[in-house]
This record gives structure tokens, sequence and C-alpha cells, in this order.
């Protein structure tokens, strides 16, 4: 009996140090929706499980390795025990139990977490490599930043281009998958004001790395703010060429692998590329003119740009006054 | 020079030649592209192989290993220039030097090694075929391109249909040029075979040909899987190092190497390394499985010999197919290969498909006959409850390997197809749907990874009572618990989906299925524990990595029951976390316990023992840098590190963190060294291993080391149960009285 | 069981089979044609597939006795035969898997095919099934001639279920416009049937080889392996078709 007395006291030791321990360090980023209150809440039960479950083995196993081990120059054998039914059906019943109260929990976790407003505000996700485009569709507005206002519901409906992508937000906790051919819902209550970033979680190629982008969570004065600001920036863009074609670098995601800064990203920078020498694999130059620009949005193979990998930007079907409207937008690019 | 020990002179020449040899690197890559952009791994690779070719030479003279080491470079150079010309014949310029002369580089370099090594043997043979049949597989599709009027040549020299058949016909050609099928022929045109060859080639030459024997096939097996750990876990360290800070700094988009930039190749080396140690399991496992069962259940052999040893050297062309995905165009979708991004991938996608596909024929082949094996081969007396508790694992492994795994081959297939003729299975364009491949993939790759563990949890529960000194307890729960696991893995698959999109009422019935699992393994831990309570415990080094084992894999069990409660793996899936999970299941469930079955049977196969103090350091430095990596992974992931990513946002704070773990992957791959050394050293030098070492009662440890070539001469009839430890006077297996007079003839067995 | 029937008993039995199975394919046929119920169609189809698993495949022979000494010819059949069902067993989740892949993505719809020639390739290989089903039991009672002729007899109804998909049925649809690239019927039309077409070429390979291995006197009425294999195999290629047939015509809506 005392053997046991003394493994039972130090494995509740060692739960409660290995619990707190954790609890100290801090597992989780900051909470900031209401999602992830009931999954915070969750993964602290798991927390306390994992402490208690791997201290009810290691700690008897730690235990007999010292005391039991084999003494200098014994040759014998241990006790010959083969088994204990009892305690077998109990160390079966148990675990069932203890499982079932956790699927139970997550069952009601999935539900908090999947509460419906009616009224949330519905913002549409476009996923494409690499890069987040969200679209307002009450206001017409399309932005590489996705704005949220505070304590209030949105619901993205999210679609992608090409590949499988993922949004996350790991503030807020959960992850849908965007799959080519459908739409997927996401649901989510911001209520910590901040900047954060969409990660995406799925790899979709080269730069899935650099699928970042911003969310900004506002108070609803500065988000209204945002949008009718957003709103008048749109209107402006729709009356030039240049402004138009803005707009479609936007819609379609081009900025996702060109800079307008300089710096390199999964294509070339468009900074002064309009009229440039561009150095090409096999050793040629061409001037990025307008012929150049059209076939390389239509037919991106057709010439590879030297320094990048030729089968990654995808082909654009975009009319004529489209690829005029972006090659306007272009030359503004200095 | 008499006097400088072998070892010393080794090192020396290691190092001068690896230095010569990364200097010739380096100006071989400045004649080819006239810049340093591929200085990174060349260089390097050509130091690997000149340092290793010199130490060999340093060490042991002109001896076999040194020869193919210097055919290896003398093939691969020879390979590479071949590959240099053809290129510049068919395209005028040096356009596809990197991946097509690599290619060339390879395969001559892996065939002119064994070549070298010891002339003309199966290995050799079969690699000197495969290379015919993918070019002339190749060579046939771009005849008929042309024909057609189509271009015969592609980013990769050849099209891809024309290298998805030149892969498929390589292997083809492999298995019938190296004599693994003749017999079948032999038995097609109606003639008969003696149902064992004798040995034609002694020594360790016999394990570089066709063999028959279910231990040679074992060793053949465990050796192929160590150079998989290998290569694999050079990738690893690849990735590792560009991951140890932010930013690019190794992988950058600057260098170009197989067609592929720095982010692309992290994509592929992260991928093979993926996969290249999942087929390293497959294939470890099944080396213990084939050197042990038969050995376990007093068989001579497996039940059907031949089709052993095809699924065996089948695994080698698969092999050889995965290392030239990573040459063609590498590939950038993980080990699960989602599309639609593996229907845009370049052609490196197809020779991984094939790969994995014709590796999967191994496995499905190998767990065939496994099964057979225990219901119709068991000596008598063995009756299903006084089976050793491995032969239970091996047989619940089996069933999911026979079954499942043409799940992950089809789902593959059905890929190919559609890159092939544009059937659009997974393409939403055509009405596809790309959901539908995970689920195929996942209805595999979860059962899957019980194929990976229960050998290994077999593993432990089979060495525990010879070191506790105390009966297995519990014997018949724990056979149970491997069958349950293996039947309740079928039905859990959609836990990898929760976030995919799927149908969404299925998670919570697959959250319940994924969380019983829990169930039947907690019975083995539990029963473990209560095994070793109350025993005379001791520890020598197989011991240590069965413990180490217990330990590791629980923590990765007990990280799994969060992934599966849905709402938390909304958080969790495919973050370092997960990465944390499995790196700990597959840590405990096969890597450790790997290390303690080649430890512990080790004399059995060679009658030498492995050096235990060099195991014990293999121990004591791998377990605390495991956990390093394991941990830091768990922690990174749960703040917000994604899976498959080459680079961190550096706002994100996991520069020390990733640095801590990238030094930890390098300890882990110093320990692994020694253990190589420590093996192929014990081989010939190891102290000799006379009689029952361990002191157990399994009836191989009952006669000779190494075990004769059909296993007992005695048959052996089982009298009591396995693991009575501590139970005086009681008998496991009690062999025939030795006939004196007749002796054993070659043949009649 | 039906070993040791005597022989015209068991050409007997086969026949009658034939019939029943000749009768639950016309059965389905007109079901599909009238009220197109999909759960008889499933129904009718595992009751052809436990027909053929029993009397044509024997299946009851896994649990045969064999000779206690393990290096008996009978002993080493035994254990071959376990392999070889294992191996079905194996192959059989391909064919789930690609029954799978058809139901998730064309569901309660079928592609636009010939019917009349999906019945007559049907036919043939149900045809090639009996004379299979005799070529074995001829083998079974030591006739090599009779088991020659009804496999030579086999082999040329399967060249002909082969031809008839790969070089009739095929060239047919893509005229019409199903090709593999046109949509997911087409790219599930080409893969089952395709897949199922490789089996039967596999099959037609092995019944080349133990013809001319009877030819050469290598099987005997007591050994005969290669024989009882190719059968179970060849049976087991017409039972994939059995769910593959109402899978690809019968079931559903036109598309
Ligand atoms: C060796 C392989 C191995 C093993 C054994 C396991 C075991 C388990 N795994 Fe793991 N898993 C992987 C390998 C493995 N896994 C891999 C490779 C992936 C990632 C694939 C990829 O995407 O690349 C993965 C991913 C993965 C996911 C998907 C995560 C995601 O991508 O979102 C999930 C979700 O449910 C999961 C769950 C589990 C569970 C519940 C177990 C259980 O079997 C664990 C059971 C064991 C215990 C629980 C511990 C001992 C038990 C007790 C002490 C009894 C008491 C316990 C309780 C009452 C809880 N695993
Ligand atoms: C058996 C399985 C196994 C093993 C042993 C390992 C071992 C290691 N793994 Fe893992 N890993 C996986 C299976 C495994 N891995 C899988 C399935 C994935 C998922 C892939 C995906 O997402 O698709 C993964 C992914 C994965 C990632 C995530 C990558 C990403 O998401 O971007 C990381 C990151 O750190 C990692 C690290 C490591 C390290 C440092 C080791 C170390 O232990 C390695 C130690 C090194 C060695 C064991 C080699 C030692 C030998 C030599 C150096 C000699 C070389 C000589 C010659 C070639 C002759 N692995
Ligand atoms: C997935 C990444 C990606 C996206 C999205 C993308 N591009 Fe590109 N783009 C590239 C890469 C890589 C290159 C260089 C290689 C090449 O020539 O194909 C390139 C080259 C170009 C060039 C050639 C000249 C140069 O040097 O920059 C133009 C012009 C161009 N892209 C315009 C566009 C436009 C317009 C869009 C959106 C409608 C777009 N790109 C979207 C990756 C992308
Ligand atoms: Cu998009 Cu990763
Ligand atoms: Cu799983």
């Amino acid at each position: 009996m005392g053997h046991f007395l003394i493994v039972g006291i130090l494995v509740i030791a060692v739960s409660v140090l290995t619990y707190f321990g954790l609890d100290a360090v801090g597992l989780m980023p900051v909470q900031a929706s209401a999602q992830a209150v009931s999954i915070d809440w969750l993964w602290n039960w798991e927390i306390v499980a994992i402490s208690f479950l791997f201290s009810l083995i290691v700690v008897p196993m730690t235990y007999s390795l010292i005391v039991f081990r084999r003494k200098k120059g014994d040759t014998g054998d241990g006790e010959h025990i083969e088994g204990n039914t009892p305690l077998e059906i109990a160390w079966t019943v148990v675990p069932l139990l203890i499982v079932l109260v956790f699927a139970y929990m997550g069952a009601y976790s999935l539900g908090e977490i999947r509460r419906i407003d009616p009224d949330a505000l519905v913002i549409n996700v476009k996923a494409q490599q690499f890069v987040w485009t969200f679209e307002y569709p009450e206001y017409g507005i399309i932005s590489k930043e996705l704005h949220l206002p505070l304590n209030q519901q949105v619901l993205l409906k999210m679609q992608s281009a090409d590949v499988i992508h993922s949004f996350w937000v790991p503030e807020f906790r959960i992850k849908q998958d965007v799959v080519p051919g459908r739409v997927t819902e996401y649901r989510i209550t911001p209520t910590l004001l901040g900047d954060y970033k969409v990660r995406c979680a799925e790899l979709c190629g080269s730069s899935h790395a650099y699928m970042e982008g911003p969310v900004i969570v506002n108070t609803q004065a500065e988000y209204d703010t945002w949008i009718s600001e957003q709103a008048v920036i749109a209107a402006e863009a729709a009356k030039t060429p240049e402004g138009q074609g803005e707009l479609l670098t936007v819609k379609n995601g081009c900025i996702g692998c060109h800079s307008l800064d300089g710096s390199k990203m999964t294509g070339p920078t468009w900074l002064n590329l309009y009229g440039s020498d561009v150095k090409l694999e096999d050793g040629s130059t061409v001037i990025a003119d307008d012929a150049f620009i059209t076939e390389s949005i239509l037919y991106p193979q057709a010439k590879e740009v030297a320094g990048f990998a030729p089968t990654v930007m995808p082909p654009y079907a975009l009319n004529e006054t489209e690829i005029a409207n972006i090659i306007a937008y272009l030359k503004t690019l200095k | 020079m008499k006097s400088v020990s072998p070892l010393i002179r080794g090192w020396l020449s290691l190092a001068i030649g690896g230095i010569a040899a990364y200097i010739i690197g380096m100006g071989l890559v400045f004649a080819v592209s006239g810049s340093w952009t591929y200085v990174h791994l060349v260089p390097i690779l050509f130091a690997t192989f000149g340092g290793a070719m010199a130490y060999a030479w340093g060490a042991a003279g002109i001896s076999p290993l040194t020869k193919g080491l210097i055919w290896m470079n003398a093939g691969a150079l020879g390979g590479f220039a071949l590959g240099l010309m053809i290129d510049w014949l068919v395209q005028g310029s040096l356009d596809w030097a990197a991946p097509i002369a690599s290619l060339f580089s390879l395969l001559a370099g892996f065939t002119a090694f064994f070549l070298g090594v010891a002339g003309l043997n199966a290995v050799s043979k079969g690699l000197l075929w495969q290379i015919g049949g993918t070019l002339l597989g190749a060579i046939f599709i771009s005849a008929i391109r042309v024909a057609m009027g189509l271009t015969w040549s592609g980013p990769f020299l050849f099209t891809e249909p024309a290298w998805v058949l030149g892969g498929f016909m390589g292997v083809l050609f492999f298995l019938g040029g190296n004599g693994a099928v003749s017999d079948w022929f032999k038995w097609a045109r109606g003639m008969d075979t003696p149902e064992h060859h004798e040995e034609t080639h002694t020594g360790w030459v016999k394990y570089l040909n066709i063999s028959f024997d279910h231990k040679v096939i074992g060793i053949q097996y465990t050796i192929v899987a160590l150079f998989l750990i290998s290569v694999g876990g050079l990738f690893a360290l690849i990735f590792r190092t560009e991951l140890a800070a932010s930013q690019l700094q190794f992988l950058t988009t600057d260098i170009k190497l197989f067609g592929q930039n720095g982010p692309q190749l992290y994509n592929t080396f992260m991928s093979l390394h993926g996969m290249i140690m999942i087929v390293s399991i497959l294939l470890g496992m099944a080396g213990i499985t084939n050197f042990a069962v038969p050995l376990l259940l007093g068989a001579q052999d497996m039940a059907f010999p031949r089709l052993n040893s095809f699924a065996f050297w089948i695994s080698v062309p698969a092999t050889v197919l995965l290392l030239m995905s990573l040459i063609l165009g590498g590939f950038d979708t993980g080990w699960t290969g989602y599309p639609p991004l593996s229907a845009r991938a370049p052609v490196g996608m197809q020779m991984f498909f094939l790969g994995v596909f014709t590796s999967g024929w191994s496995s499905i082949l190998g767990a065939l006959n496994n099964i057979v094996t225990v219901i119709r081969m068991r000596s008598k007396g063995m009756t299903a409850f006084r089976m050793p508790i491995f032969v239970w694992a091996a047989i619940a492994t089996s069933i999911i390997a026979l079954t499942a795994t043409q799940f992950i081959g089809l789902a593959f297939q059905l890929v190919m197809f559609q890159r092939l003729f544009g059937m659009g299975f997974f393409d939403p364009a055509q009405g596809g749907n790309p959901v539908l491949f995970q689920h195929l993939f996942w209805f595999y790759s979860h059962p899957a990874v019980y194929v990976f563990i229960l050998p290994g949890l077999g593993v432990i529960s089979e060495l525990l009572p010879v070191f506790a000194r105390k009966p297995l307890f519990g014997y018949r729960w724990i056979a149970m618990s491997s069958l349950a696991i293996a039947l309740v893995g079928f039905l859990v698959w959609a836990h990898h989906m929760f976030a995919s999109g799927m149908n969404e009422y299925l998670r919570v019935p697959f959250m319940y299925s994924t969380l019983l699992v829990a169930i039947p393994t907690g019975v083995k831990f539990f029963s473990w524990v209560a095994t070793l309570w109350k025993g005379k415990i001791w520890a020598p080094t197989p011991m240590l990595f069965v413990l180490g084992g217990i330990v590791v894999f629980l923590l990765g069990g007990l990280t799994g029951p969060p992934n599966a409660t849905v709402s938390t793996d909304l958080h969790l899936t495919d973050t370092y976390f997960i990465v944390g999970h499995f790196h700990d299941t597959i840590f405990g469930g096969f890597v450790f316990p790997f290390f303690a079955a080649i430890y512990y049977w080790f004399p059995k196969a060679t009658g030498r023992r492995m050096n235990e103090a060099l195991g014990k350091l293999h121990f004591w430095l791998m377990t605390p840098a495991f956990f390093v990596l394991s941990f830091g992974m768990m922690r990174i992931g749960l703040l917000g590190m994604r899976r498959r990513i080459v680079d961190y946002d550096p706002a994100l704070n996991f520069d020390y963190t990733h640095l801590v773990m990238t030094v930890g992957g390098f300890l882990i791959a110093i320990s692994v060294l020694i253990f190589i050394y420590n093996f192929f050293n014990s081989i010939k030098y190891g102290e000799k291993a006379e009689g029952n070492i361990w002191n157990s009662r399994s009836p191989e440890w009952q006669v000779a080391s190494p075990m004769p070539a059909h296993n007992y001469d005695q048959p052996f009839e089982v009298v009591g149960e396995p693991y009575d430890y501590g139970l005086p006077g009681s008998k496991y297996v009690e062999f025939a009285a030795p006939a004196k007079a007749t002796t054993h003839h070659k043949g009649e067995n | 069981m039906s070993h040791h029937q005597n022989k015209s008993a068991a050409y007997g039995q086969g026949m009658v089979i034939f019939i029943y199975l000749a009768a639950l394919t016309a059965l389905e046929y007109f079901i599909a044609v009238t009220f197109n119920a999909v759960s008889i169609l499933v129904v009718v189809a595992l009751i052809k597939a436990a027909l053929v698993m029993y009397y044509y495949m024997h299946i009851y022979k896994l649990n045969e006795d064999s000779d206690d000494d393990i290096h008996s010819y009978a002993y080493k059949t035994g254990t071959n035969r376990l392999g070889l069902w294992l191996f079905l067993l194996s192959d059989a989740f391909v064919f789930a898997g690609l029954l799978t892949t058809r139901i998730n993505l064309l569901g309660l719809t079928r592609p636009h095919l010939n019917q009349i020639l999906g019945l007559a390739v049907t036919a043939l290989l149900l045809i090639s099934s009996f004379f299979m089903n005799r070529a074995e039991t001829a083998m079974t009672h030591g006739d090599k001639k009779g088991f020659i002729t009804n496999a030579l007899i086999t082999l040329v109804l399967g060249l002909g279920f082969l031809l008839g998909v790969v070089a009739v049925e095929w060239p047919l649809a893509a005229a019409e416009g199903l090709t593999a690239s046109s949509g997911t019927a087409g790219a599930v039309f080409y893969m089952l049937t395709g897949m199922h077409a490789f089996h039967v070429f596999t099959g037609l390979i092995f019944l080349l080889v133990i013809i001319n291995n009877a030819r050469k006197d290598v099987y005997s009425a007591d050994q005969h392996w290669g024989v009882e294999a190719a059968t179970v195999y060849w049976h087991f290629v017409d039972l994939v078709w059995i769910f593959f047939y109402p899978a690809l015509y019968l079931i559903g809506k036109l598309l």
C-alpha cells in the first residue's frame, strides 16, 4: 500500500505543477473574438486532462524505474502477476467516460462558435495565389485590408480563384479552408480592438508563406469613417483609366505578387517597370512596352523574366480596355 | 603512416577529401552557370560524397565500399557530363542543365556505386534496367508524339506523359531485370522451381542479391529504411537551416537548383521529407516484421518467399522515383498532394505519385504475406493467445496496410490521370470535387498512422517483460487493443478535414469516433506501467529506447484529443502544433521502438552485439534533442506558426525558438550518425553474443546466434504462456528431441 | 462440396447458376428502364455477387480442412488460396474507391451511353464466366480436353468483352461527346471501365498461361492450383462488373 500512496501523492503533485507551469507560460495568443472564448475554455480543460494523464503514466513509470530497478547481482525475476481483470475494466471504462465528456464539451463548444446572428455583416472574401481581397458588397468597395467593426458578428463568404487556401487569424482562433468551386463561410465576432493578420494556413504554392493580409478591428465609428472614405476613393478611381487600372489590379489580385515599392515578391516589382529593360531568362532583354505587358498578362509563359519561376503567374483573360487601363496605371508607378 | 590508426587516417582523409571536393564542386558550378548561384547545394553534395569516399579510403584502403564510392563519384560526374551534353545537343544552350544533368548524375551515381561495390548484383542490374526502361518508355511516348505532330520535348527534356510512362516502365524493367520475378516467369511457362534456392552468395554480398530468406529480406528492408531516414533527415536539416531565422537566408529566391528557386525547393524538400520518412517507416517496420514474425512463430520462412522478395525489391525503384521527383522540378504540395495544387505542380509531382504508388504495392503485398504467414505457419501448440504479442501487432497493422493502401494509390492515380488526360475528378471547373480527394486520401492516410505505430507498440510490449522480468500485464487486452485501434482507425479519417469545407454535420460523429481510439491506446499504456510495477528492471540500450518511446508516444497521443475536438482543432489544424503532435507520435511509436528492436535483435541477426556505450550515447543525445524540437514545435504552433511555410513573420518573435529547434534537429542527426557508425562497425568488430543474452523466453533466443539458414533445426512445440517470467518451472516452447542421426539436407525444407 | 460431385452434376449446377444470373441481369435491365428503383438494383447486384462468390468462386473452400503436413500440395494450396483471396480483398478496395468516386461525383445521375451495347458486353462477360466454371470443373475431373476447349471459349468471350468496351464503346461514346476531359461523367466512365478493362486484360493473360500449361500437362485432377487461381480471378473480374454495370448504365437519371 505504501508504494501506491506515495505514487498517488506524486501524481497529484506533478499534475498540479504541470498544469500551473503550462498556464504560467501562457500557451495561446491573445483572445480577440467571442468565438475564441469557448475554444479557450475547452482548451484549458484539455490541458488539465493532459497534465493529469501525463503524470498518471510517467510518475509511476519513473517511480518503478527507481524503486524496482534490479539490484546488483540479482538475476531473479519479478513477481508473477499476469493481469487483473477489474483493473483492466476500470482503465477501459474511466477513459471512456472522460472521452465522452470531452466529446460532449467539444460538441457544445462547436455549437457556441457556430451561433448565428441573423444581422451579421456580410463581406465577400476572394482568395487566390497569394493574396486576399475583400469586397464590401453594400458599398462596392474592394480592398486588400479587412476592416471589422467591434462586437458585431461578421459573415465572410469565401471563394477561391485557383487552389485551396485557408483563412486564419490566430487571435480569432478559427480556421476555414477556401475551396475552389464552392463558397465556404466563416463567422466571427471581434471583441478586441487592434491590428491582426489573416495568415493563409493551407499550402497553396511557392509564396504561401507570404499570403498574409491586414485585419483591422475598429470601433463602429472608425469603421464607418473608413467605409465612407473607401467609397469615395473607389468612386474617384473609377473616373480615370489609371484609377480603373488600379482597381483592376486589386480585384484580380495582381498586387499579391507584384509590389509597388520596388521590393521583390513572387513576381517582379511594378515600380518603374513601364519602359524599362526587362532581363529575360535566356539572357536577352526586352523593353516593357504595351505589347510586352499585354503579352505578359494574357500569356505569362511566353517570355520568362530572369529570376522568376515561369509557371507561377496564371494567364488572365482581360479585355483590351482593361489591359489598357492597367497599363495606364503602371505608367504612374514611378 | 602505419602507426596512425585507421580511424584517424579516415577522418584526416575526410577533411582533405571533403574540402577538395567542395572546391571542385564550386568550380564546376561556376564553369557551367557562370555564376555562384547554386553554390549552396552542389558543392556540399560533392563535399559529402568526396569526403565519404576519402574517409573509406583512408580508413580501410581499397575496400569494396571505397571502390563503390569511387565508382559513384565517377558515375555521378560522368552522368552529369552526359546530361549537359544531351542538353546542349537538344537545346543548343544549357538551360536544362541543372535538372537533366543532375538526374543523370543521380542515376549513374547510384548505379555505379553498386557496380563498384560488388559488380553486377541485383541492385546494380536492377538500376541499369530501370534506367533503360525509363529511357525506353520516355522515348516511346516521345516518338508517338512526334508521329502525331506534337512536340516531344518539355521543360525537363521529355514531356510529362513521356516521363510518366518512362517512370512506370523503369519500375517494371527493374523488377524484370534484376531477377525478382524470374521464378514466376518460370512458373508461367510451366516449369518447377525449388522451394528454396540455396543462397548462391555468402557474406554481405547476399544482401545485394535476390534472397528468399525472410531474415535476409528483413535486413534488406531495414538497411533501405535507414538509408531513407538519412535522406529524409538530410532534407529536414536543409529546410530547418532555412527556418533557423526569419527572412530568407539560405533557400533564397536567387538560387536555382533543379529548376526551382529557394522557396520552391523548400516546399519540395519539406514534402519529400514527409513522404520519404513515411516510406522509411513502412519499410523499417516491414523489416522488423519480416525478420521477427517467422522466428516468433517457429516458421521456416514467410508463407510466400518469392512474394516477400518481390515486395522488398519493388521498394527500391520506388525510392529512385521519389528522388527523381526532387530533380524533375520538384512539387510543392506537402506529402498530402491535395489537388488542385497538385494538378498544377511540375513534372516532379508525377514522379512523386508514381513513387508512392509503387511503394504502396510493397506495403500491400508484404501485409498479405504477413497475414497468411500468421494464419498458416505457426508451430505446434501456438494458439492465438499464445502468440508473442508482437505478432498481434503485425496482424493488426497488416489488415490496414492490405486494404486501405489501395485508397491512397487510387487517389494519387486519379490526380495523375487528371493531369495526363484532363479527367476532371478534382477540377471544379469541370464539376469535380477537390474535397473528394481528401476523403480518399485520408481513408488510407489516417489508418496508415496506426500502421506506423502498431508494430512499434508491439516491440514495446514484446521487450518490456524481458527487461522488467515480469509477465506482460493483461496480455489479451493488449492483443485486442491492437485490433481495436486498427479497426476504429478506419472510421476516423475525416478528423483531418474539420476545416476543409466538407459537410458540416460530419464533424461531430468523426470527433466521437476519433476520441474512441484513446481508449485501447490507454489500455496499452496502463498495462505497460503495470508491467513495470514491482518488476526487476534493468535498462540496457534496447530498454532505454523502449522507455523513451513510451514517454514520447504518450506526449504525442495526449496531444491527439485536442485535435479531435472540433472547435479546438479549428485553431490547431495546419499549425506546428500538429507537426509537434505527429513528430511525437511517430518518434515514440516508430523511431524509438525501431532503434530498440535493432539493438535487441541485432545479435540474433549477426552474432555480435552493438556497442553499449555508443548505444547509450545515441539515446541520451537523441532524447533531449528531440524534446527540444517537439516542444518548440507545439509552442510556436499554438502561438500562430503555420505549417509548410518557408519564412515567418519576424513580428511573431519565433526566431529564438526556431533556432533552438534547428540545433535540436542537428543533434538528432548527430545521434543517428553515431548509431549508423555503431551499426556497421559492430557487424565486424562487435562483441560476440553467445546464447540468450537478454535472458528472454522467446523461441528465437533459445537457439544459437546468428540464426541458422532455415531457422530452427528442430521444430518446437508451444507448451506454455509466452511471458511467464517469475513462474518457476514454466516453459514457453519445447524443442523436439535433437534428432541425432538425421542430418539436415538442403532442399528438403 | 462440389469437389466431390460427379462431373455432370457439377456442370448442371454451373448451368443453373448461370440461368439465375442471366435472369437477374434481365431483371436489372427491366427495372432500370421502367421504374429505376436504386435500392432494388443494389439488392439484385448483391444477390448476383453472392451467387458468383459462392458457386463460381467457391469461397467456402477457404474453410476447407487441408492436409496437416505443411509440405503437402494440399496444404500449400490452402495457403495460396488464402493469399489469393486476401489479394482480391485488397483489389476490391480499388473498385470500392472507384464506386465512391462515382457516387460522389455523379450522385443519382448517369452518363448517356449505348444501352444495347452495354447489355451485350455484360452478357459476353457473364457467359464467359459460365464457360470458365465449366473449364475448372473439367479440370477437377481430370478432363484436360474439356478444360482447354472451355477455357479457349472463355478467352474468346473475354477478348470480345475487352474489345467491345475499349474498341467499340469508347469510340462511340467519344463520338457522342463523352470524352475523358468533357466533364466528370466522362472522367468517371473512362476511369471505371478502363480500370476494369485492365483487370480483364490481365485475366486474359492469366488464361493464356494456364491453357498453355495445361497443354504441357502441368495440371492434374488433384494438383491444379494455377487453374483454380485463374478461375477465381476471372470470376472476380466478373464480380466487379456486376457492380459497375448498374453503376454506369442503370442507376440514376440520364444526364
Ligand atoms: C504515428 C502516428 C499517429 C498517431 C498514433 C496519432 C494518434 C492520434 N491522432 Fe494524429 N496525426 C498524425 C499521426 C498520428 N496521430 C499525423 C502524421 C498527422 C498529420 C497529418 C498531416 O496533416 O500531415 C495527425 C493529425 C491528427 C489530426 C488532424 C489535425 C489537423 O490537421 O487538423 C487529428 C485530429 O483529430 C489527430 C488526432 C489523433 C488522435 C486522437 C490520436 C489518438 O490515437 C491518440 C491516442 C492516445 C492517447 C490519447 C494517449 C494515451 C491514452 C491514455 C493515457 C488514456 C487516457 C486518455 C484519455 C482519456 C484522453 N491527429
Ligand atoms: C518518420 C517520420 C519523421 C521523422 C523521423 C522526422 C524527423 C524530423 N523532422 Fe519531420 N516530418 C514528417 C515526418 C518525420 N520527420 C512528416 C510526415 C512531415 C509533414 C510533411 C508535410 O507537411 O507534408 C514532417 C514535417 C516536418 C516539419 C514541418 C515542415 C513544415 O511544415 O514546413 C519540420 C520542421 O521543423 C520537421 C522537422 C524534422 C526534424 C528536424 C527531424 C529530425 O529528427 C531529423 C534528424 C535527421 C536525421 C535522422 C538524419 C541523420 C542522418 C544523416 C544526416 C546522414 C545523411 C547521410 C546520407 C544521406 C548518406 N519535419
Ligand atoms: C501568382 C503570382 C502572380 C500574380 C497573381 C500575377 N502575376 Fe504577374 N508575374 C508573376 C511572375 C512570377 C512574373 C515573372 C515571370 C513570368 O514572366 O512569367 C510575372 C510577370 C508579369 C509581367 C511581366 C513584366 C514584369 O517584369 O513585371 C507583367 C506585366 C505582369 N506580371 C502583370 C500582372 C498583372 C496585370 C496581374 C493581374 C491581373 C498579374 N501580373 C498577376 C506572378 C504573378
Ligand atoms: Cu494561400 Cu496558402
Ligand atoms: Cu488521423
